[in-house]
Parts: structure tokens; C-alpha cells; sequence
């Protein structure tokens, strides 16, 4: 046993694997498609009159935005989780009986949960909220996923054999607490059925906050749902995988021990941005501000130590594409965690907030930084998990270039929209009355919403040729080594 | 030069120079509106700073060598070198957590900030603006303003050409009244505050046509509608007698009105658009809301380009 | 200290709590029990109203518009009065929304009219011909959930002490009375009632026929909620 690697059971992993591609497939196909009905609104009818009711914009916008946020990227939380946690903590699933048993019903209670999204949403049962639209039965369903994940987490931190834990599992700590404490707040609803004796629609509540409030318990969660969905757990992604693949060593630990517990105090503080120029008091938005310029300096943090990680390396990053992801991600984190705070200043958020230029911010940030580390994590994941070589180098190279250019459209073309529409409702003409009607403000746009969608049909097919080479790695080459060290073996 | 920094030029010249060309085709631009150009100077700084920054990381990844000492722990092989924080990081990251503190805890409250504040003040400098170069706004340059109020506010409900629209009715607004209008008035009356006040026409159980003695008919009120809706035509004798016998006392013999008792119903006036803007109307057609928030120029304005729409012109 | 941390976990995870806990009740709880008030003239949603919100949340028109007027001379011009505190006081959820695809419609009863949405509803691009925004040609067929909105109402009447059947102040100084049936039948009364009034200024007969037959589409309940938004 000593002498013998362990044997890591990766069981857990493959199949939050299988559910990171399908749900990204799902959620990014809806996501051209919608952005496509908004440059050609005939597609809202495509399948007809009689099912518009579910092929329009606005039934299927939350589809989106949750199969993306709760189910490509939270599958691929837990995917990484299942695969660097046993690993970071020198501990096999196989060791445990009962944490193998808790990952596989964390799973199957997933599946059924995500099942019960689509379908309610399809429904129209929404609670309206942002990255929480989910009625209260799902809800609980969520919550037990969480706590389970929670005692997966704990289960294996508490018979590891690497006393210390590294920064990739301080994240996923992170991760699980704060996912917790925002939900559960935020969601605190009052089912009417119950409450009125047995009237109406069972899934039906009501929010326990109304009005100015309700807004600042939403985006103190909407934003720290950003935090802790798409920020935290992706650099505990990188963390691990960047020096694994490379073979490299961290390149600070102090900037790392910084950068956690800076970005873990500074980042709650700035839900305050997302309601700027609303009715929550001055000294908050004021707050919102401030403290998102000041957590430009542990994002990037982040950022540089992995950039720096890489000192001397150049010929790696020019030769793997599987680094070239990585790298560019973190050049996308730094994007858009300096994007952000800029937008957050009050005076650039009268022209950003409402328009375009947001949605530009936020897929900088989901398809350049969490998109690609994802792939990348899969990618390096995939020889290690299904022992085989990755299909083919040469497909991952082009996935990389088509996704990247159509990362560039999709925020240039956005910016530009942004800026421009922002721009038309402040405008006054000659005798001081608006200069502009809203729909000239739409008509200007038809050309940026086309570019959008052109942009995020080239990453969906970058995603698609991402799902095929996984699936054909698995019935590629069979690699030698039984422990892969650095580099993921490819084939050409 | 480096690659690099040739590519950065180029990414950097791309975002802003398109930026650029944006900002030019619009009717406001800058416009000398602060928001507007400290959006445009946080878009650049966002593209100069990430782009160069980056760079010179990518300039030590070709350039620089991994050094340092290792510390003792490795997880699953991967190691940490001992190296100190960057310093220019460590300087900004302090420099902002004071400049932070000082702006919450000084800056912020004595500059005595309140976004409502901020918000009367902008409103009462743009109206002192305008109304000074407009007070005495008037003929042509009175019309322009109308239509650009117009183009903003009315084309939802009666269409680009002011002709109304099919589906929801508002009225065409290019005449003074269509037939089915005046016939649906003279049926149900009118109670609309056309002259200011309420002041209701009676239903035609309370018309009497002088000429007959008698209550207005069915008859009657098609040729009289046919006669005010196409704008009083001598050769039109019928509707003349019906006019003169039933509505002259009120309306006035030549229609044009008659101050505090009826409206001018052959054209269009300053006071009469600018009631249905302050009251709405609710008639034959359907409902007109009221446009209570415009300001008074803006009426004056509206109702010199409603004025100046007659049809065929 | 840090490397302590990093090898106890449980304290670890406590110090990431208390870190990332305290910042939310800074942010949420000095100004929780203001922001409820609501300001003179702002009353609770009929139940004809209230089911109309409800078909506005399950088309998720928050998409696409927002109900938040900031205090800019543009958004007043625009939309109207700038957005107060209090007028969102009967808000659960609150409807402010992210995006403007669409214009904000915060105060859309005070300047679009019953015929126009139900024309708009139906077919955009009959009333802006070059819209994006899609038609819910669907709202006319499918019925409004007035026991839900009635088992809301009672919800929020007992649980938050919403002022239902009690007089709430207006502006001119007067009191307005928004009622809440007693029971179930009583509340379904109601809001047909409501509903006649607003089918008077439609055209489409099937709606018509449909209330008159004591049935009420959701389109009917939606545009009460429209109108009522001022
Ligand atoms: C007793 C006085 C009286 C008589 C008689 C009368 N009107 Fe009127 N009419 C009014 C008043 C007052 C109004 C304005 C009502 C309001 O404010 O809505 C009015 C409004 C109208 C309007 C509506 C104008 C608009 O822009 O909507 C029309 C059309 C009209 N009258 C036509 C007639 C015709 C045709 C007759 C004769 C058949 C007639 N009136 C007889 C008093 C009268
Ligand atoms: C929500 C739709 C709507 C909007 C917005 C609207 N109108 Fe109207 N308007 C109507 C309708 C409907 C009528 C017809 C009322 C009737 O007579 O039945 C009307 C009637 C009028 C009339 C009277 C026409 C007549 O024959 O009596 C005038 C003048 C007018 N509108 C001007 C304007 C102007 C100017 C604006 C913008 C500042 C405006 N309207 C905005 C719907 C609208
Ligand atoms: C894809 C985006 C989109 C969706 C979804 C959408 N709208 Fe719109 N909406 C627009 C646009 C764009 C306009 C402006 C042009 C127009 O009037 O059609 C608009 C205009 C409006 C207006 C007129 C406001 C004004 O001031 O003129 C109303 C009312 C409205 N929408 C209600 C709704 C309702 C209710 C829903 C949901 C059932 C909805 N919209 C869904 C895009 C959308
Ligand atoms: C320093 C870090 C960041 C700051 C200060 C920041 C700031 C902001 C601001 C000001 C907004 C716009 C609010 C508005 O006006 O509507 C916003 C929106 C958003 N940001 Fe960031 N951002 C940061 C990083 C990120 C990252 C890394 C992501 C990851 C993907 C991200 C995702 C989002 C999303 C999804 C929204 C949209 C929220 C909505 O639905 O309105 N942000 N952010
Ligand atoms: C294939 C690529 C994608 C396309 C074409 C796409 C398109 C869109 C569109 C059209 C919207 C609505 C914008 C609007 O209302 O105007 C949107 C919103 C959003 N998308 Fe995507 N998307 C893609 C991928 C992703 C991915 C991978 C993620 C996350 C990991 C993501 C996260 C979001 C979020 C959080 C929002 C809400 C933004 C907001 O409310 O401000 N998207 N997307
Ligand atoms: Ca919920
Ligand atoms: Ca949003
Ligand atoms: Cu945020």
C-alpha cells in the first residue's frame, strides 16, 4: 500500500462530467437562441403560434441563465471537487463506503432537481428573482444537494492523510458556505397554500421581504452568487489544475493567502453596486462602490499569481492548447474584474446599468473565465479519469481559436451596444427635450444583437467540438503511465 | 518591438477606435455630459490597463525564469515557492483600502452627496437653460420643437405621420374631426374639459334643432357629421341648415367656437390641444391619456405642430 | 496563524464564515424597517391586480423591463416621477428588473391605455412595427389564477399585516379602501367585477364572451396590473 499511488475513485466525477457538458449544451444552445430572437423576433413563433408560450425570449431567458449557472458550472464544481479533492487530500472515495454513497445520491437527488427546474420553468413557475427563480419545493430539493455536497466536503477533509489543506479546498470551503448562507437568506418565502388554508397553486409563495428590501437581500445575494458560483470555485480550479498541468509550482503562497481572505472580506460588501441610483440609501450604494474597486486588487491577485506561475514557461503555453485556455482565462478574470468595478463607479453606472454593456461584462467573465476553465479542467481531467489519451490536439487547438474569437464578438458587440443605447436615453436635442424614443433606441441595436449571436454560435460549436473530443478520448489510445504527472498526453 | 506590444496597440486601437465612431453618430455624443464621458474614460483605461498589464506578465512567461525557495509541502505534486507578494500589487492593494476608508468615513460625508440632491440641481441648470434660449420661441422653430416632442412622446398611439392607427384608433390627428367622432359626440355628448373646465354637451335627447322644433334625428346628425368632419363646405346647404339650427348657438355659426360655452370644432387651437393633453380625452375612438407630465413650452409646442398638420401638407 | 488554519479545518470554515457573514447584516439590516414604510397614496394590489402580477412574473417580463425610474432629468422626462422607497412597500417580490430591453413601466397606467395593450399584448408590431418585443397572443386563451392571487392576498394580510379592507391614505388627503373577499367566492366576485370594467374598453370578443361567462383570461388581469402601475 505505501509504496503503490493510491487507486483515486473517480466514479462521482465522470458523472457530474456527463452532466457538465449536457447541461452546457442545453444552456448555451438557449442562449443563441435567444440571442438570436433578439436581433430576428420572428424566432420567438419558430415552433409555431401554439407553442410560443415556450419558444418566446422572456420564457426562456431564466432557462438560460440557470442551466448555465446551476448546471454547467455548478457540475463542474462538482466534478473538479470529486477529482482534486480526493487528490489534495490524499484520500480515495473507495476508502469510504458511506461518502461514496452520499456523492452518488448528491447526484442522482441533482439530476431529479435539475429535472424539476426545467420543467417548472418551462411551466412559467417562477419566483422572479434573479439566479433564484426556483419555486420553494425546489428549494428544499437544493438545499439537500448543498448539505449533502456539504457532507461530502467535511467527510473527506475529516480522514485525509495531507494534514494541510491547499488553497484549491480553501475555495471549495468558501464555496459551500457561502452558496449556503446567500440561498438560504434569500429565499425565504412563505408558500401561500399553506398559509391561506389550502387556496390555490401549492408551488406558489410569496417573498418574505417586500419592496426596497427584497432587492437588497436579492442582489446581496445575486451578486455574491457571481462571487461564490463564478469566481470562487473557478479559481480553486485553477489553482489546481494550472501548476498540475504544467508542472510548475505556485508561484506565492503569501499572495495566495492574501488574495483568499481579501476577496473573502472584501467581495460582500459590494452587492451595493447592482442598486445604484435606486431607493436603498446613499451611504449603501456608496459602499457598493467603494468596496468593488477595492476588490480589484485580490481578484487580480488571483490572476497574477497564476500569470506569474507560469514565468519561463512560454514554449508550454505556445505549445498545449490545454494551457492556452487557462491562461486566457485568467486574462478574462482580469478583464472582467476590472470591468466590473469601473462599472460600479456611479457615474459610469447611469450610462452601463439597464443596458447591453452588462451583458457584455458578464460573459466576459462566464464564457472567457468560467467557460474556458472549466473545459480546461475536463480536459485535463478526461486521460486522468477515463486512462486514455485526449482525442486530438489539433480539434482542441481550434476549439480554443473559435471560441476565442467568438468570446470577441460577443463583448465587443456588446460594449459597443451598451454604450451607444446608454448613451441615446441621456440624449437631449437642441430644445432641451429628449432626443430619442425608447424604440429608436432599440432599432440602432439590430446589428450588435446579430454580431452577439454570430459570436455565441462560434463558442457553441467550440463547445460542441469540446463534447466530442471528450467523447472520443474515451475510446482513444490507451495511455501507459497508471499516475500521469504534468502534461495530459494528446493525440495529433 | 515586441509582438505583444504591437498586438496590444492593435486590440487597444480596435476596441476604442469603434468606441469611438459609436459615440460620433450620435445625436447627443459627449455632449458635454459628464456621465457620458467618464463612461467612455472608464472604457479605455479598462482596455489600456488589462491589455498592458497582461503583457507584461506574458513578457515574463518568454523572458523570465521560475525562481525562489519551495516550501516543504507539495499536494499531489504541486509545490509553492516562498516568494514575497508583487510589490506594485501590495502598494495598490493597501493604497485602496485607505483611499477606501477615507473616502467612506471623509470624502463621501463632507462632500454631503445625495443622489436627489444631485438630481434637483440638474433638472433646475437644464430648465434655466432652455428656458432662456426658448421663452420666446416661436413660428417655425415652435413647430421643430413640437415635433421633436412628438417623434418622442405620441408616435406609440398615433403613428409617425400623425394618421392614427388601425389597430388601437387614436385618432388621426392631421384633421380636426373624423365623422364617426362627431357622430358618437352628438349621440352621447361630450365631457371631456375641451375648454378647461367642466363643461359637458349634452346627448342629442338635449339637441334641439331650432329649424324643426323638434329633437335632433338620425338623419339630421349624419348630415351634420358629414359636414363638420370635412371641414364646413359652402356647397354642402343641408348640413349648413342642420348646423345652423342645432350646434350654432353653442359652437358659434361659423364652428370656430365661443369662449367658455363650446370648442372651435373646425380647427385645431393652442388652448384646445393643450387641454386634451392636460385632461385626456375619452370618445368615440377610445381613450387618450393624459400627458400631464409635459411641461407648458412642450404643450405650446405640440399644439403649434398639431396646428401647422393639416391634411395633404 | 494562517497555517494553523490551514490545518483545522473547522476553524478554517468558521473564519470564512464570520468573514463573509458580517457584511450582509451591515448591508441589509440598518435601513430594513425604513425602507417598509410605505409613502402616502401607495396601496396593496386588488386581487384582479395581483393576479396580473403574477402573469407579468410567469412571463418573466422583468426581462426585459425594469420598474425603476432613476432620478435623472432623461428616466423623469421619459418615465415620469423618479422611483420613491415607499411606493414598493406592497412589492413581493420586488419587480426593479436589470435589463431594459424594453422601456421601464413604472409608471405605464399613467400614460398607455387599456385598447392600446391589449393590442400590444397581442401583436407588437401592429403598434411598433419594428418592436423586438414578442406578441402573448396565449394570454387570451389562457384563464387567470384568482385563487392564488386570493390565497396571496390572505397571506400577506395575516403574516405581514398588508392593509386589506382598512382605509390607507391618499394624496389628496382622502382614504381609499382596497377589499379582500371574505372567503374564496366572495374574492373570485371581486375580481370579475374588476374585470368588467376593463373588458368595457376591449374589442377581442372571446375575452369578452369569457368574462361574461364569469371566466377571466389572463390578459384581462394583466393589464388591471398595467393600469395600475402609476
Ligand atoms: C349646449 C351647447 C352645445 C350644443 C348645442 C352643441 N355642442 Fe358640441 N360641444 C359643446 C361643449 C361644451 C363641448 C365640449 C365638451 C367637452 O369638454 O368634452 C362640445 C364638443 C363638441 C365636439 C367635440 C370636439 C372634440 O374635439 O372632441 C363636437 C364634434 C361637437 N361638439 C359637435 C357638435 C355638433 C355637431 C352639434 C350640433 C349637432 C353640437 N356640437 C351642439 C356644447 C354644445
Ligand atoms: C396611449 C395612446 C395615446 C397616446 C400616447 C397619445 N394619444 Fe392622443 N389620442 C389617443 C386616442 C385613442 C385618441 C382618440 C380619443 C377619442 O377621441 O376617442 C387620441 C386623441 C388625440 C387628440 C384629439 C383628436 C381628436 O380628433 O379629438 C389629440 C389632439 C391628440 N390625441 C394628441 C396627442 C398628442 C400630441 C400626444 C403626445 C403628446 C398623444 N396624443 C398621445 C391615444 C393616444
Ligand atoms: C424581448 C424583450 C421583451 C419582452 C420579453 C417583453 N417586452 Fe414589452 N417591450 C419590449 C420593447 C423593445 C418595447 C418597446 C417597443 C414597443 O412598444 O413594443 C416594449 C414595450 C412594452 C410596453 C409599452 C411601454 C411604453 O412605455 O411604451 C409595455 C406595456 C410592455 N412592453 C409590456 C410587456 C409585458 C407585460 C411583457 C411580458 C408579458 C413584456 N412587455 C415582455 C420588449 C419586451
Ligand atoms: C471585481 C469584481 C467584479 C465587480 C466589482 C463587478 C461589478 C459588477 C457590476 C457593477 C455589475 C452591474 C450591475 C448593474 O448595473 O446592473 C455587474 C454585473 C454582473 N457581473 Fe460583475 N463584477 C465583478 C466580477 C464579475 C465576474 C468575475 C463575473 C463572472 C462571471 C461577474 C458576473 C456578473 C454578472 C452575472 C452580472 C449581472 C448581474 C445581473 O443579472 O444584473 N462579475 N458586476
Ligand atoms: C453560447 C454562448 C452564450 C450565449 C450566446 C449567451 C447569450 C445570452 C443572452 C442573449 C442573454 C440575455 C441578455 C439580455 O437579456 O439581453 C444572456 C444572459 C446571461 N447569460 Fe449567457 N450566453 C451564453 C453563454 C453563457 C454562459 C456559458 C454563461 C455562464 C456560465 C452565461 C451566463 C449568463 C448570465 C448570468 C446571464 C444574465 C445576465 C444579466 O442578467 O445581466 N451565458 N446570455
Ligand atoms: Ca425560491
Ligand atoms: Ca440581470
Ligand atoms: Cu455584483
Amino acid at each position: 500500500m505505501e509504496n503503490r499511488p493510491l487507486e483515486y475513485d473517480y466514479t462521482v466525477a465522470k458523472m457530474f462530467m456527463v452532466t457538465t457538458i449536457v447541461l452546457g449544451i442545453v444552456g448555451m444552445s438557449i442562449g443563441v437562441f435567444i440571442a438570436f430572437e433578439l436581433a430576428f423576433p420572428w424566432l420567438n413563433t419558430i415552433l409555431g403560434p401554439d407553442l410560443a408560450e415556450y419558444t418566446n425570449f422572456s420564457r426562456l431567458r431564466p432557462l438560460h441563465t440557470d442551466a448555465v449557472a446551476f448546471g454547467f458550472t455548478v457540475s463542474g464544481i462538482f466534478a473538479t471537487w470529486f477529482y482534486v479533492g480526493q487528490r489534495v487530500l490524499k484520500v480515495s472515495m473507495a476508502e469510504s463506503k458511506f461518502l461514496m454513497f452520499i456523492g452518488k445520491l448528491q447526484f442522482w437527488l441533482y439530476v431529479i432537481g435539475v429535472t424539476a427546474v426545467v420543467i417548472s420553468l418551462f411551466m412559467g413557475y417562477t419566483t422572479s428573482k434573479e439566479y433564484a427563480e426556483f419555486e420553494w419545493p425546489i428549494d428544499i430539493a437544493i438545499v439537500v444537494v448543498w448539505v449533502l455536497w456539504g457532507v461530502s466536503i467535511f467527510g473527506l477533509i475529516g480522514i485525509r492523510r495531507e494534514k494541510s489543506l491547499y488553497i484549491s479546498v480553501w475555495y471549495y470551503i468558501a464555496t459551500f458556505l457561502g452558496v449556503a448562507m446567500l440561498y438560504l437568506f434569500n429565499n425565504m418565502e412563505v408558500p401561500t397554500y399553506f398559509a391561506s388554508g389550502g387556496i390555490g397553486d401549492v408551488m406558489h409563495s410569496v417573498s418574505m421581504y417586500a419592496g426596497t428590501n427584497d432587492a437588497l437581500v436579492q442582489w446581496w445575494y445575486g451578486h455574491n452568487a457571481v462571487a461564490f458560483v463564478f469566481t470562487v470555485p473557478i479559481i480553486a480550479m485553477i489553482y489546481y489544475f494550472l501548476p498540475k498541468e504544467s508542472g510548475q509550482a505556485i508561484y506565492s503562497y503569501k499572495l495566495s493567502l492574501l488574495s483568499f481572505w481579501g476577496l473573502m472580506f472584501v467581495y460582500l460588501w459590494a452587492g451595493g453596486h447592482h442598486l445604484l441610483f435606486s431607493t436603498v440609501p446613499d451611504w449603501m450604494q456608496t459602499m457598493g462602490s467603494i468596496f468593488s474597486v477595492v476588490l480589484i486588487l485580490p481578484s487580480w491577485g488571483s490572476a497574477i499569481n497564476m500569470l506569474l506561475t507560469m514565468k519561463g514557461e512560454w514554449q508550454q503555453v505556445a505549445a498545449s492548447p490545454l494551457i492556452k485556455f487557462m491562461v486566457l482565462a485568467s486574462t478574462f478574470y482580469m478583464f472582467s474584474t476590472l470591468e466590473g468595478p469601473i462599472q460600479a463607479i456611479k457615474s459610469v453606472n447611469a450610462i452601463a446599468h439597464f443596458t447591453d454593456w452588462i451583458v457584455g461584462h458578464v460573459h466576459d467573465g462566464t464564457l472567457g473565465w468560467v467557460g474556458f476553465m472549466i473545459i480546461a479542467a475536463l480536459y485535463h481531467m478526461a486521460p486522468r479519469v477515463f486512462k486514455r489519451e485526449l482525442y486530438s490536439k489539433s480539434l482542441m487547438a481550434s476549439q480554443f481559436w473559435i471560441q476565442t474569437l467568438g468570446i470577441v464578438l460577443y463583448f465587443t458587440s456588446m460594449w459597443i451596444a451598451g454604450i451607444t443605447q446608454g448613451m441615446m436615453w441621456r440624449a437631449h436635442d437642441e430644445f432641451g427635450n429628449l432626443a430619442y424614443s425608447f424604440i429608436d433606441t432599440v432599432d440602432v441595436l439590430h446589428p450588435y444583437y446579430a454580431l452577439r449571436g454570430t459570436g455565441g454560435l462560434l463558442y457553441l460549436v467550440g463547445f460542441f467540438m469540446f463534447a466530442y473530443n471528450i467523447y472520443k478520448t474515451m475510446s482513444a489510445r490507451p495511455v501507459e503511465e497508471s499516475e500521469l504527472q504534468n502534461a495530459s498526453p494528446m493525440g495529433a | 518591438m515586441n509582438k505583444l506590444y504591437l498586438w496590444g496597440i492593435i486590440i487597444t486601437a480596435a476596441m476604442l477606435g469603434a468606441t469611438y465612431v459609436t459615440v460620433g453618430y450620435q445625436k447627443g455624443g459627449l455632449n458635454g455630459d459628464i456621465v457620458n464621458m467618464l463612461a467612455i474614460a472608464g472604457a479605455v483605461a479598462l482596455v489600456i490597463i488589462t491589455v498592458f498589464v497582461v503583457i507584461k506578465y506574458v513578457r515574463q512567461m518568454q523572458v523570465d525564469q521560475a525562481t525562489g525557495e519551495l516550501a516543504d509541502e507539495s499536494w499531489d505534486n504541486i509545490g509553492e515557492y516562498k516568494n514575497p507578494v508583487p510589490m506594485g500589487w501590495a502598494i495598490m492593494f493597501i493604497g485602496t483600502m485607505i483611499w477606501g476608508m477615507w473616502y467612506f468615513l471623509v470624502g463621501y460625508p463632507v462632500n454631503a452627496y445625495s443622489q436627489i440632491g444631485e438630481y434637483n440641481e440638474d433638472v433646475a441648470a437644464h430648465d434655466a437653460k432652455f428656458e432662456k434660449e426658448y421663452a420666446n420661441i416661436k413660428g417655425e422653430n415652435l413647430v421643430n420643437m413640437g415635433e421633436s416632442v412628438y417623434l418622442v412622446e405620441c408616435v406609440a398611439c398615433h403613428g409617425l405621420n400623425a394618421d392614427g392607427n388601425n389597430e388601437i384608433d387614436a385618432a388621426d390627428i392631421n384633421k380636426r374631426i373624423s365623422e364617426k367622432s362627431v357622430k358618437y359626440v352628438v349621440n352621447h355628448g361630450s365631457n371631456n374639459k375641451l375648454l378647461g373646465m367642466e363643461m359637458p354637451m349634452p346627448d342629442r335627447n338635449g339637441l334641439f334643432n331650432a329649424n324643426t322644433g323638434a329633437l335632433i334625428t338620425d338623419a339630421e346628425i349624419d348630415t351634420v357629421a358629414k359636414y363638420v368632419a370635412n371641414g364646413f363646405p359652402a356647397a354642402d346647404q343641408a348640413g349648413a341648415d342642420v348646423f345652423a339650427g342645432v350646434c350654432s348657438a353653442c359652437h358659434g355659426a361659423d364652428g370656430k367656437g365661443m369662449e367658455y360655452v363650446a370648442p372651435d370644432i373646425r380647427e385645431w387651437s393652442q388652448a384646445l390641444v393643450v387641454n386634451v393633453l392636460d385632461y385626456g380625452k375619452i370618445g368615440a375612438i377610445g381613450t387618450m391619456p393624459s400627458m400631464d407630465r409635459l411641461n407648458a413650452k412642450q404643450k405650446e409646442a405640440i399644439a403649434a405642430y398639431v396646428m401647422s398638420l393639416k391634411e395633404g401638407e | 496563524m494562517f497555517h494553523w488554519l490551514e490545518k483545522n479545518p473547522f476553524f478554517f470554515a468558521v473564519g470564512v464564515f464570520v468573514t463573509i457573514a458580517f457584511a450582509g447584516l451591515i448591508e441589509i439590516v440598518p435601513n430594513f424597517a425604513q425602507a417598509s414604510r410605505p409613502v402616502i397614496g401607495t396601496t396593496p394590489y386588488s386581487t384582479l391586480e395581483l393576479a396580473g402580477r403574477h402573469v407579468y412574473i410567469k412571463n418573466s417580463c422583468n426581462a426585459c423591463h425594469s420598474q425603476l425610474i432613476r432620478p435623472f432629468k432623461s428616466e423623469t422626462d421619459r418615465y415620469g416621477h423618479y422611483s420613491l422607497s415607499g411606493e414598493y412597500a406592497y412589492d413581493r417580490p420586488f419587480l426593479w428588473g436589470s435589463k431594459r430591453t424594453g422601456p421601464d413601466l413604472m409608471r405605464v397606467g399613467n400614460y398607455r391605455t387599456t385598447e392600446w395593450h391589449e393590442n400590444h399584448m397581442k401583436d407588437p408590431q401592429s403598434i411598433v412595427p419594428t418592436t423586438i418585443m414578442p406578441g402573448y397572443p396565449w394570454m387570451f386563451t389562457n384563464k387567470a389564477d384568482i385563487d392564488t392571487a386570493y390565497a396571496e392576498q390572505l397571506t400577506i394580510a395575516n403574516v405581514f399585516g398588508v392593509p386589506y379592507n382598512k382605509a390607507v391614505p391618499m394624496k389628496d388627503g382622502s382614504t381609499k379602501i382596497v377589499k379582500m373577499g371574505k372567503d374564496l367566492k366572495d374574492a373570485q366576485a371581486l375580481a370579475l367585477a374588476e374585470a368588467q370594467e376593463v373588458v368595457k374598453n376591449m374589442k377581442d370578443q372571446d375575452v369578452k364572451d369569457a368574462v361574461a361567462n364569469g371566466e377571466i383570461p389572463e390578459i384581462v388581469a394583466l393589464i388591471a396590473y398595467l393600469n395600475s402601475l402609476k
